[in-house]
């Protein structure tokens, strides 16, 4: 038995005699279990993992919305950080500006990024490939650049003193608290974009990511559910945007949605493995942590992940989620000829 | 068998992990954090002089016997990334003293976090007069603020120049308050609104559009607010127009780094600027610092965020040894205290700046924007090889600008 063997059999089996009593309920056991989290590792460690276990639940967020347009669809998007911006911008505008409270501006941060969304999808109806490519990453840049010349948006200066988010005299405003917000959130976020994968949509989806022309014969309106794809993946990104711009110290400026945080995004995705909400997750906390780890190098940062990026698209294109899956593959492939050699005469 | 051998080894990366992770404290070390933006050719210079400065004083014994730890990390002139690094210098590394950042839009939400963590913070480069504004007990200034820049540049633009301005403003943090800050002053002090104004995008290439226009609007002066390779591409396409040389252009505070005369080459020839150090500067100190980032960085006149961070070493050496420090595993908050009100004890420091740095215990500007003097200085020359002249220096009341 290896070690990859020993680790997931428990838990698949764990997971599966869960399922049979509640869908809901491993998902609930796994958010149950994950709420300590802060404190273990502020006791163990010190508050900076805390603060790094935020910044993992905004990048699963991301990388999970991107997934849907662009793992479940196959959509090329470049632009999806633009959306991100403008959640977050938003969200800290309606906050600061009409003094609403966190509860009343996240969702209406989400409704502008979802909006955008369509804007941002529009060109998929026309578009395919590097073409969609270049067209969404100009809307993002555009967005970007809005931010930086626009002093309702902060501008040069950026948006300071975002408030933080407050429910009941429970204020979220050091790294542990607003860690509830941010891990209720993400298991939202992750459970949603399951349902969406096992729903007809996220069938439609795929069909359209296999081969366009055969999803259009079979009735599916392929420009709607591009665009479609492209609005749920907006409300993802505004969502973490919004989350972003409340979180302590509540600062946000122009720099923080530039292409490179649209490539580190693409990295993760691709590392998890393009398709694979799992993988998306795994690829979020490998890159954040890899990136952590190597702070000290920066002078090699971005040839780290810059080469890490180019041999992973040659020896696993399918990322981290295409070898749990051979695994899986292999797996059933083992079981299913073992039982037919126990049952042969 | 094979299972157990699996757990342990699982036990045992666990535990590597645990302890990789941990931060031991060592006693008589002063732990100092620096965040800075380590991308441009300048910008790595200004970190590494900061660390050698720091090593050299380790080799010459320390503060009062206690070596300084430094650990130093690139924030990319990134908020996001600059409070990643400081809440992990903070809390993981447990730095007595942050260093940070160069940029204003860095610095700003990092006073928030040092205000929350209580660790003092001294500032090396940013200009933003907001950063004091907050209010924090925790942070100091060693260079000049925007607000003091503006007040400086206004007066003498007015007496001596015209009051005719055209403004090309890019779009990051300090070139924004200093463009600001220089409208808001020429109007307070000469009644004048900006005769042509227009904002460009922090790396702009082609501003020969704006350039056109300015030409036609017949004025006295252009200010060219931006970060120093844009200031450079703009200040040559000033003169690709058509804008003769009788038609001042003044500069922000970035005018001072190097890149601006060595890439503009003629065109920085009468360009002037407020800065905090005149390479030009005749004193003893100064040519000998000259001479010192001539010879170890090969950089010919250093700029104003060269000896800030040779000015911001000396002070924190001076606060470091004037502060008791236990330095043991209890006294962390302690000895984060004694530094902040040692770092607010210092007063009239002369270094290389181009006034006297003072910093005093109230968390108002007045107190923690140590530097009020600003030097207006003049390239005669621009390339590789520029010269500057000094045309004036004035020290504002502490409350300028306010």
């Amino acid at each position: 038995m290896t070690v990859a063997t020993a680790i997931v059999r428990p838990f698949t089996q764990a997971v599966g005699k869960l399922s049979a009593v509640h869908r809901l309920a491993p998902w609930l056991l796994v958010y149950l279990l994950l709420l300590p989290l802060p404190y273990v590792l502020s006791g163990l460690f010190n508050d900076y993992y805390v603060y790094l276990a935020n910044r993992i639940c905004i990048f699963i967020l991301l990388t999970v919305g991107l997934n849907i347009v662009k793992g479940f669809c196959g959509q090329v998007t470049i632009g999806h950080v633009g959306l991100y911006a403008i959640g977050a911008v938003s969200s800290a505008l309606v906050s600061l500006h009409l003094g609403a409270p966190f509860w009343v501006s996240f969702p209406i941060g989400v409704l502008v990024a979802g909006v955008a969304g369509i804007i941002v999808g529009l060109p998929s109806v026309r578009l395919e490939g590097a073409y969609l490519a270049l067209a969404t990453l100009g809307l993002g840049e555009s967005v970007r650049i809005m931010i930086a010349v626009t002093p309702l948006f902060g501008s040069s200066t950026g948006l300071i003193g975002i408030p933080t988010p407050e429910i009941g005299g429970f204020v979220f405003d050091s790294f542990e608290r607003y860690y509830y917000l941010l891990i209720t959130a993400t298991m939202i976020g992750i459970y949603l974009s399951f349902s969406i994968l096992r729903s007809a949509t996220g069938r439609a989806f795929m069909a359209i990511r296999e081969d366009t022309i055969a999803a259009s014969v079979h009735g599916i309106n392929v420009p709607q559910y591009k665009l479609l794809a492209f609005v749920i993946s907006a409300l993802y990104a505004g969502a973490a945007g919004a989350l972003f711009a409340h979180m302590p110290p509540g600062y946000i400026h122009h720099n923080n949605f530039t292409i490179i945080e649209m490539v580190t995004l693409l990295l993760m995705v691709v590392l998890g493995g393009i398709g694979h909400i799992w993988g998306g997750v795994i690829g979020a906390i490998i890159v954040t942590i890899i990136y952590d780890q190597t702070l000290e190098f920066y002078f090699y940062q971005p040839l780290l992940f810059g080469l890490s990026m180019v041999i992973l698209v040659m020896f696993m294109p399918r990322g981290i989620g295409g070898v749990i899956d051979r695994y899986f593959v292999t797996r059933r492939f083992i079981g299913a000829r073992e039982g037919k050699t126990d049952g042969a005469p | 068998m094979t299972a157990t051998k699996n757990r342990l080894i699982a036990a045992g990366l666990a535990a590597s992990l645990v302890a990789g992770m941990a931060t031991v404290a060592a006693a008589g070390e002063i732990r100092v954090g620096i965040t800075m933006r380590m991308i441009s050719e300048n910008g790595q210079k200004y970190g590494q002089m900061v660390m050698d400065e720091i090593d050299m004083i380790n080799k010459a014994g320390g503060i009062n016997g206690n070596t300084i730890n430094a650990t130093l990390l690139n924030d990319e002139c990134k908020s996001d990334k600059g409070v990643a690094n400081a809440t992990k210098l903070i809390f993981q590394e447990k730095v007595h003293l942050l260093i940070g950042s160069t940029c204003s839009s860095v610095s700003l939400p990092i006073v928030d976090v040092t205000a929350k963590a209580e660790v003092p913070q001294i500032i090396p480069h940013s200009t933003n007069a907001k950063i004091t504004q907050k209010g924090s007990a925790w942070v100091f200034r060693v260079p000049v603020s925007g607000r003091y820049y503006a007040g400086v540049n206004a007066k003498y633009v007015g007496e001596n120049i015209g009051k005719k301005i055209a403004y090309l403003c890019a779009a990051d943090a300090a070139s924004q308050n200093d463009c600001e800050a220089m409208q808001s002053q020429m109007k307070s002090q000469h009644g004048v609104e900006p005769a042509y104004a227009a904002q460009v995008q922090e790396k702009e290439v082609d501003f020969r559009t704006h350039m056109q226009k300015i030409k036609t609007a017949n004025v006295d002066g252009i200010m060219i607010a931006a970060l120093a390779e844009t200031m450079a591409r703009a200040l040559t396409q000033s003169y690709e127009a058509g804008i003769p040389a009788s038609v001042r252009r003044i500069g922000s505070s970035s005018a001072s780094n190097s890149p601006v005369p060595s890439i503009a080459g003629d065109a920085a020839k009468g360009v002037f600027f407020a800065a905090a150090y005149a390479a030009a500067d005749r004193r003893p100190i100064a040519r000998l610092f000259n001479e010192m980032v001539r010879k170890r960085y090969n950089i010919n006149a250093p700029d104003h965020d060269f000896s800030q961070a040779y000015d911001l070493i000396r002070i924190v050496e001076l606060a470091l040894g004037r502060a008791d420090l236990k330095l043991d595993s209890g006294s962390l908050a302690a000895d984060r205290t004694a530094i902040r009100d040692a770092i607010a004890s210092v007063e009239n420091y002369q270094g290389l700046a181009s006034g006297p740095i003072s910093f005093c215990a109230a968390p108002t500007p007045q107190c923690r924007d140590g530097n009020r003097t600003a030097v207006l200085i003049a390239y005669t020359k621009g390339g590789e090889n520029y010269v500057t002249e000094v045309l004036a220096r004035v020290t504002m009341p502490a409350d300028f600008g306010l």
